[in-house]
């Protein structure tokens, strides 16, 4: 009884003392260090991308404060692990703000845990400027503190490839089609607006299917896919996923005419490890930032991040451009407001257009960005944009060359 | 892997929730030893076996053993999954997060036979766990050891009156069960890519099957591992991926609700 009457006690005063801390809201580190908390999944199925994010907003503290921090206060980021679990993110993002007192909260990997972690934002008031949660229920919340960095909402994140197929003349152009896609907010709807693109400009689907993301084995739905036999096979894929795909294909000797993965062939170190760099020839997928990006702030991004981390420009994952970029959107505020608080950074953002590594952006009420993606291809054992023609590194290569084995 | 895992609880009455992380360190252990060998990893099972061994045997003498017979079915359940995320921590401290895969150049090889594409790998994948059963039948049925074994499965009190050491048979018992993950382990890391979080979604697997086979039955498991594996394929490809996932789940609850002890399981006591 007297342990149950300790242990009673201890939760009151945490309680009482949490919501203290709460009261106080988000103006409670006025002066000297800027800190920034920053939920990341360091382990589970995001791991690889919440590692690429981690190096991203890592590398931008340690730019920013070169230059001295924001507005003159030392800017100190917090990353803890949410483990890839919704669930976890809440607590973190609950706890980074009335535990922590952190100043400013930045957004995970994946549209799955940016929308729990988005709602703790705005519940205590702060604003979430998040590099990688750009699924349509991100913006059916409906919340103005979100601001979301890339170009598009990564649901659009197809539409350039459908624009490119669209674009080819009739001889050239697919007939049939197969979607394959991970039961993902962000996956799915991508390659769905793709298929409703598709199916309008009389592209028939022979096949549309949804897996879990538990499914590691993908030989089974390739299967129904090599059944079908389709000109282009459409993946709405993250990573893992995306090279089980991949590992499918080649396996089941289906090499489609054109090959379009979300996400996942994006990854310009772990997609050529994982399938073998010849393998990649001439599959597609859209990016943002790329290593010979012409953006500026680019170069300088690249010869940072190799001084940091090491590696080759092409080692970088667009991930860390992104997480970078939600950085620089701070310093930018603070730039034009002289001011560094919750309500300043929504209100500015809300306005105008932002210069960043991934674009010029600019939201929409709900955080959802204006603008479009690029269209890559693996060339040569390279990610090369290809269209639209005005930004074109290379011709598209089509169609897609065999596979090597 | 399921037949490691039958065992395990056919001597024990321990279901292994690690038995799954064992696996993922297998894959590591694998991808290692192929990095720095170059050598097949079929080939590296033959390295790989004994320090799972080790490595179960060890779980066994220090986690299990030490539990109060009273609560160690309970307890087993608990300590087995810290070991799951024990392991899950370790191999991210030192693999980091990345996802890996073993690549000797021919994982994606396939024979083209009438039309069908057989994999060379799952080929090979099924010859050995045709030769693992065979030695974890002749283990079981020819060696002294093996004797002990069943003895201890069919009436453990019986067989430490006769002599049978029940402790050291409890742990070489285990250990056997988790070396039979070095194989599974190899054949994994050449399927899918793999990190150190992916025990998850195999232990969910491998309880099913272990259930519809009956548990402590070597044989029923081999059946239904068969029976889940073809099952989950045929309805990812004729009906839904979805629904493969859901369909282990449907089997499991009918399993439980219409033959409690699965298709082979004894209804008293252990059956090998």
């Amino acid at each position: 009884m007297k342990r149950r009457a300790v242990f009673a006690g201890v939760v009151s005063v945490a309680l009482l003392s949490s919501s203290l801390v709460t009261s106080l809201g988000p103006t409670a580190n006025a002066a000297g260090t800027l800190k920034i908390g920053v939920s990341l999944s360091l382990t589970g199925d995001f791991a690889d991308s919440g590692t690429a994010a981690q190096k991203g907003y890592l590398l931008w503290q340690s730019e920013v404060n070169k230059k001295g921090g924001i507005l003159g206060r030392k800017v100190s980021i917090k990353i803890v692990n949410d483990a890839s679990s919704p669930d976890q993110v809440v607590t973190n993002y609950t706890n980074l703000i009335t535990q922590s007192k952190v100043d400013i909260v930045m957004g995970p990997f994946s549209s799955l845990l940016t929308i729990p972690a988005s709602r703790v934002a705005k519940r205590y008031g702060y604003s979430f400027i998040e590099p990688a949660g750009g699924g349509p229920k991100v913006f059916l919340e409906k919340n103005p503190n979100l601001f979301f960095v890339q170009p598009a909402a990564t649901t659009k994140g197809g539409d350039i490839f459908a624009d490119y197929i669209l674009s080819l003349p009739a001889a050239q152009r697919p007939k049939t089609a197969a979607y394959v896609k991970l039961d993902d907010p962000f996956a799915a709807p991508l390659a769905d607006n793709i298929k409703a693109r598709f199916e309008a400009a009389g592209i028939k689907t022979v096949y549309d299917q949804t897996y879990p993301s538990e499914t590691a084995d993908m030989t089974p739905v390739i299967s129904g896919v090599a059944t079908a036999n389709p000109d282009v096979v459409v993946g709405g894929t993250q990573n893992a996923d995306a090279f089980a795909q991949v590992k499918a294909m080649i396996q089941l000797k289906l090499n489609p005419k054109f090959l379009f993965l979300s996400n996942g062939a994006n990854a310009p170190v772990e997609f050529p490890k994982q399938i073998g760099i010849k393998n990649t020839e001439g599959i597609f997928t859209s990016a943002d930032w790329y290593p010979q990006s012409t953006v500026p702030g680019s170069a300088a991004f690249i010869k940072a991040y190799i001084a940091m981390y090491k590696g080759t420009a092409e080692d970088i994952d667009p991930t860390s451009a992104e997480a970078f970029s939600a950085g620089t959107l701070l310093e930018l505020v603070a730039k034009k407001t002289g001011k560094i608080d919750n309500k300043t950074i929504i209100a500015t953002l809300h306005k105008g257009s932002w210069p960043t590594l991934v674009g010029n952006l600019s939201w929409n009420a709900y955080g959802e960005p204006q603008g479009a993606y690029l269209l890559t291809e693996w060339i040569g054992g390279h990610l090369k944009t290809v269209y639209p023609a005005a930004t074109a590194q290379h011709a598209p290569v089509i169609p897609k060359p065999a596979w090597v084995g | 892997m399921a037949s490691g895992q039958t065992l395990i609880f056919g001597i024990m009455k321990v279901i292994n929730l690690a038995q799954g992380a064992f696996v993922i360190v297998a894959s590591y252990l694998t991808f290692t030893l192929f990095q720095w060998t170059g050598l097949n990893p079929f080939l590296l099972i033959i390295v790989t076996t004994p320090i799972l061994f080790a490595l179960g045997a060890a779980t066994q003498w220090f986690l299990l053993r030490p539990l109060r017979p009273s609560d160690a079915a309970e307890l087993s359940l608990l300590v087995t999954f810290a070991v799951a995320l024990g392991l899950e921590g370790a191999l991210s401290v030192v693999y980091k997060t990345t996802l890996r895969s073993v690549q000797p150049g021919w994982e994606n090889h396939s024979w083209t036979i009438k039309g069908y594409q057989v994999n060379e790998v799952r080929f090979y994948a099924f010859l050995l766990s045709i030769a693992m059963l065979a030695i974890l039948y002749l283990v079981l049925a020819k060696t002294k050891f093996g004797r002990s074994v069943r003895a201890t499965v069919q009436n453990p009190m019986s067989a430490q009156l006769l002599g049978v050491n029940s402790k050291a048979v409890s742990a070489f018992g285990f250990g056997l069960g988790v070396s039979t993950t070095a194989a599974a382990g190899a054949v994994f890391g050449l399927i899918t890519p793999f990190n150190p979080g992916s025990h998850y979604d195999l232990i969910s697997r491998l309880l099913t099957i272990v259930v519809l086979g009956g548990m402590g039955a070597i044989g029923g498991s081999v059946i239904a591992a068969l029976i889940m594996g073809i099952g989950a394929a045929l309805v990812a490809s004729l009906s839904a991926p979805i629904w493969a996932d859901f369909s282990f789940f449907v089997v499991l609850l009918l399993v439980l609700l219409l033959r409690p002890r699965g298709l082979f399981g004894a209804k008293v006591r252990g059956a090998l």
